[in-house]
């Protein structure tokens, strides 16, 4: 396995290993609670764990992301304890970067180094935000095509979304991003 | 004799904030075998109205005589957005609908009083491609719902407490179920949707009573099971599609159910090499156990999303000289298929029609197998162009057959396509996983048709097409209903309309705006000798969808309103 020069996590599964080789113990594989530390919501501190591709479980760094789109999949993950918080749905992320130059002041004000975290639960039916609309450098949702501006708040641009997605508040550190605070913001829809 | 509301219990009881009023045990005919096999014409007991699908009625009080009389008599708002795609289920007085999000609502079917309502709490974190519900199921005194999270929920008929659930997958491997149930022989046969996820299809039957399972069947043959040698690339079949998301059909003599079954996952064909069996596909069950008795694939190594999902209705038809125990598909790919049953499970092909332009089959051969022209199947980094696109010729919104007339009516569109390419796509269990981002899906319209949707008409003896409805500014979204009145019934239509035609001639006689889109299966039925006919109206999903899309292309109107609203009607006096 290559070396890592940068935050990631060797050969990790969807709980978790840490850099250090440390391995989380198999007694986290268990059913979530709302207690359950891999079920809570992104803390500050943590970082992002890729949800696929090459680096599939290791922590997502700056330049995993490519400048100006598509976003990157992930899930929160404590870095102490290498416990990546994937046991709700709702804690799916998607992380962009792009030229702070053109991010909404509002925007830019939460990136950091032009990176953007964004709930990945679409707000109309919870489905993931995980496409891409080329033409027009937005976030698109799987369902029903709902489109978002990464660069503005993430604001609804078409499509059936009553409202932005929520954005997570980053700072960087080793050239990852990590988390500030809270959620901006109910995530996922509201059940009628 | 129709059976009297007139001692319906109001007792209210205050729960959750909603108001319950119960019936009385009194008040609640159970549904038997029996009743299923021979549904009295007063009521409407299951989704197509019978075992056979063709959705008909021969009530015959409303009439192409007198249905410019046609008014509403009460609606209810279900309180719900999205597309309502469930018809209301009439039992001797007592309505039943399903609406999106897993819930039911039931009702004195004459005066539209609210008797009870479910609402089913979902998971949190859930989402599903299409969160609507297409039914319930009757059966003894209990009311049958697929919810949404993959889980069969069992409710008293009389007061909609649950009186039993049982899981039938998991809802995050993106298993989900909108179907109506189909009740064979005291079991609730229930099919999953997920196509988009990359499941593994199936139809699983319950016990009615118990909710204990009693058999399931894959749709896709896992490995020395007959077909698995049409799977030929190492375990694409765990992930290989073929969702049984419609509802079934049901031959009681033969104790045959007829399902469908949906496109191979992902869409393109060439990353699971082979025929795919049972994809596009329908079978042929041993209603005891679910045993495989017989197939018809539609087309081999699906690249369309052209899935299989409806039954063909159960309909006999000339052929020979003679009449032939046969069933009637128009299938999603453009073409009906006239095939004939036997009392074996066994089907074999006997003719089938294009029914819109379709530019993938060069023809059909004398099996029914169709010559694909490669030009138009699209493949992985292989850019195709297909007509009618994804959508299909007709996509899940019934087709309706009148013995009257001998005709089948079709919700059909045409003068649409798609454009795209595969990738190969790492799975993301519950997230899309087609190979192809709907971004990407190139969907466009002959700008300079004269129509897109539309109802055609075919004669079931001889195959020669009667009447067609032209809509020159919408798709066709609703399912049809067929009366002994001379009468079809169906919305659809993106301007919110409920129509009625006549049967014979295909005139419009009768029109009524309602709140929003309509994509529900209308239904009929008699309450102390008046008859009724009911349709939820509230657009939604794949209709709302593909209408911002036409937005764009055509200028019409994007913004359909939404919201649920159960409407119904009566002639006025």
């Amino acid at each position: 396995m290559a070396q890592c020069s940068r935050p990631c996590l060797r050969g990790v599964g969807r709980r978790g290993v840490l850099a250090t080789g440390l391995v989380v113990a198999p007694a986290l594989l268990r059913p979530a609670f709302a207690d359950d530390p891999a079920a809570l919501p992104p803390q500050p501190g943590d970082r992002f764990a890729h949800l696929t591709g090459p680096r599939k479980g290791q922590v997502v760094a700056d330049g995993d992301l490519p400048l100006g789109g598509p976003q990157v999949q992930a899930y929160p993950i404590d870095i102490k304890s290498g416990l990546v918080r994937d046991q709700s749905r709702l804690n799916l992320v998607i992380l962009a970067r792009f030229d702070p130059a053109t991010l909404s002041a509002e925007t830019r004000a939460r990136a950091a180094d032009g990176v953007v975290a964004y709930s990945g639960v679409c707000t109309h039916q919870g489905c993931a935000v995980n496409m891409w609309v080329t033409s027009k450098s937005a976030l698109y949702c799987s369902c029903h095509g709902s489109t978002y501006d990464p660069r503005d708040g993430a604001a609804v641009i078409a499509g059936p979304a009553p409202r932005s997605l929520p954005s997570l508040a980053l700072a960087t550190a080793d050239e990852a991003p990590f988390v500030t605070g809270g959620f901006s913001g109910h995530v996922g829809p509201t059940q009628q | 004799m129709t059976k009297r509301l007139t001692g319906i219990s109001l007792a209210a009881v205050l729960i959750v904030g909603a108001v319950r009023a119960a019936l009385a045990a009194s008040d609640y005919t159970p549904v038997t075998d029996e009743r299923l096999a021979n549904p009295e014409p007063q009521n409407w007991l299951m989704t197509r109205g019978s075992y056979k699908g063709w959705s008909y009625s021969p009530l015959d009080q409303i009439n192409s005589g007198n249905v410019k009389g046609l008014v509403p008599v009460w609606a209810v708002s279900t309180g719900v957005d999205s597309g309502h795609e469930a018809p209301p289920i009439v039992n001797n007085g007592v309505m039943f609908v399903a609406t999106p999000y897993s819930q039911v609502m039931a009702l004195n079917a004459a005066t539209g009083d609210l008797l009870w309502r479910y609402r089913r709490k979902l998971p949190e974190g859930f989402s599903a491609l299409h969160n609507t519900s297409r039914g319930v199921a009757l059966y003894g005194d209990k009311v049958y719902l697929p919810g949404l999270d993959a889980v069969l929920v069992a409710l008293d008929a009389r007061t909609g407490n649950v009186a039993w659930e049982a899981k039938v997958e998991d809802w995050k491997q993106g298993y989900y179920m909108t179907m109506a149930p189909l009740i064979v022989k005291g079991k609730v046969l229930v099919g999953v949707s997920g196509g988009e996820f990359g499941v593994r299809g199936f139809i699983e039957a319950f016990d009615a009573e118990t909710g204990k399972s009693v058999w399931k069947t894959y749709t896709i043959p896992a490995p020395g099971e007959p077909g698995s040698e049409t799977w030929q690339k190492p375990d694409t079949w765990k992930t290989g599609g073929g969702a049984a998301w419609m509802t079934g059909n049901y031959d009681p003599d033969a104790n045959i159910v007829y399902w469908g079954v949906g496109n191979g996952s992902p869409w393109f064909g060439d990353q699971r090499p082979g025929d795919n069996l049972y994809t596009s596909s329908t079978l042929a069950l041993d209603g005891d156990t679910g045993k495989i008795k017989g197939h018809f694939q539609y087309h081999q190594n699906e690249s369309w999303d052209w899935d299989a999902m409806n039954a063909p209705m159960l309909v006999d038809f000339a052929k020979d000289g003679g009449t032939v125990k046969g069933l009637l598909s128009p299938q999603r790919s453009g073409y009906l298929y006239w095939l004939q049953r036997d009392n074996d499970g066994g089907i074999s092909y006997i003719n089938a029609e294009r029914y819109v332009p379709q530019n993938v089959f060069k023809e059909i051969d004398k099996n029914g197998r169709p010559v694909v022209d490669m030009d138009h199947k699209p493949g992985t980094g292989r850019v195709a162009q297909f007509c009618p696109g994804l959508w299909g010729g007709k996509d899940w919104p019934y087709e309706a057959y009148s013995p009257k007339t001998g005709m089948v009516y079709i919700p059909a569109n045409e003068n649409h396509c798609n454009k795209f390419e595969g990738k190969v796509e790492e799975r993301v269990p519950g997230q899309w996983w087609t190979g192809v981002a709907i971004p990407d899906f190139h969907f466009s319209v002959d700008t300079k048709a004269g129509f897109y949707g539309e109802i055609k008409t075919y004669d079931v003896n001889t195959g020669k097409p009667g009447w067609r409805q032209l809509y020159s500014k919408s798709m066709m979204w609703g399912s049809l209903l067929t009366t002994g009145g001379n009468l079809v019934f169906g919305g659809g239509t993106n301007d919110r309309e409920f129509r009625a035609y006549d049967a014979s001639t295909g005139e419009e006689l009768w029109h009524f705006r309602t709140n929003s889109g309509i994509q529900a299966p209308p239904s009929t039925f008699e309450v102390n000798g008046v008859q009724y006919v009911a349709v939820a109206s509230g657009y939604g999903v794949d209709p709302a969808f593909q209408q911002q899309l036409l937005g764009d292309l055509l200028g019409w109107q994007k913004d359909v309103p939404q919201g649920g609203v159960v409407w119904v009607f009566a002639v006025g006096k």
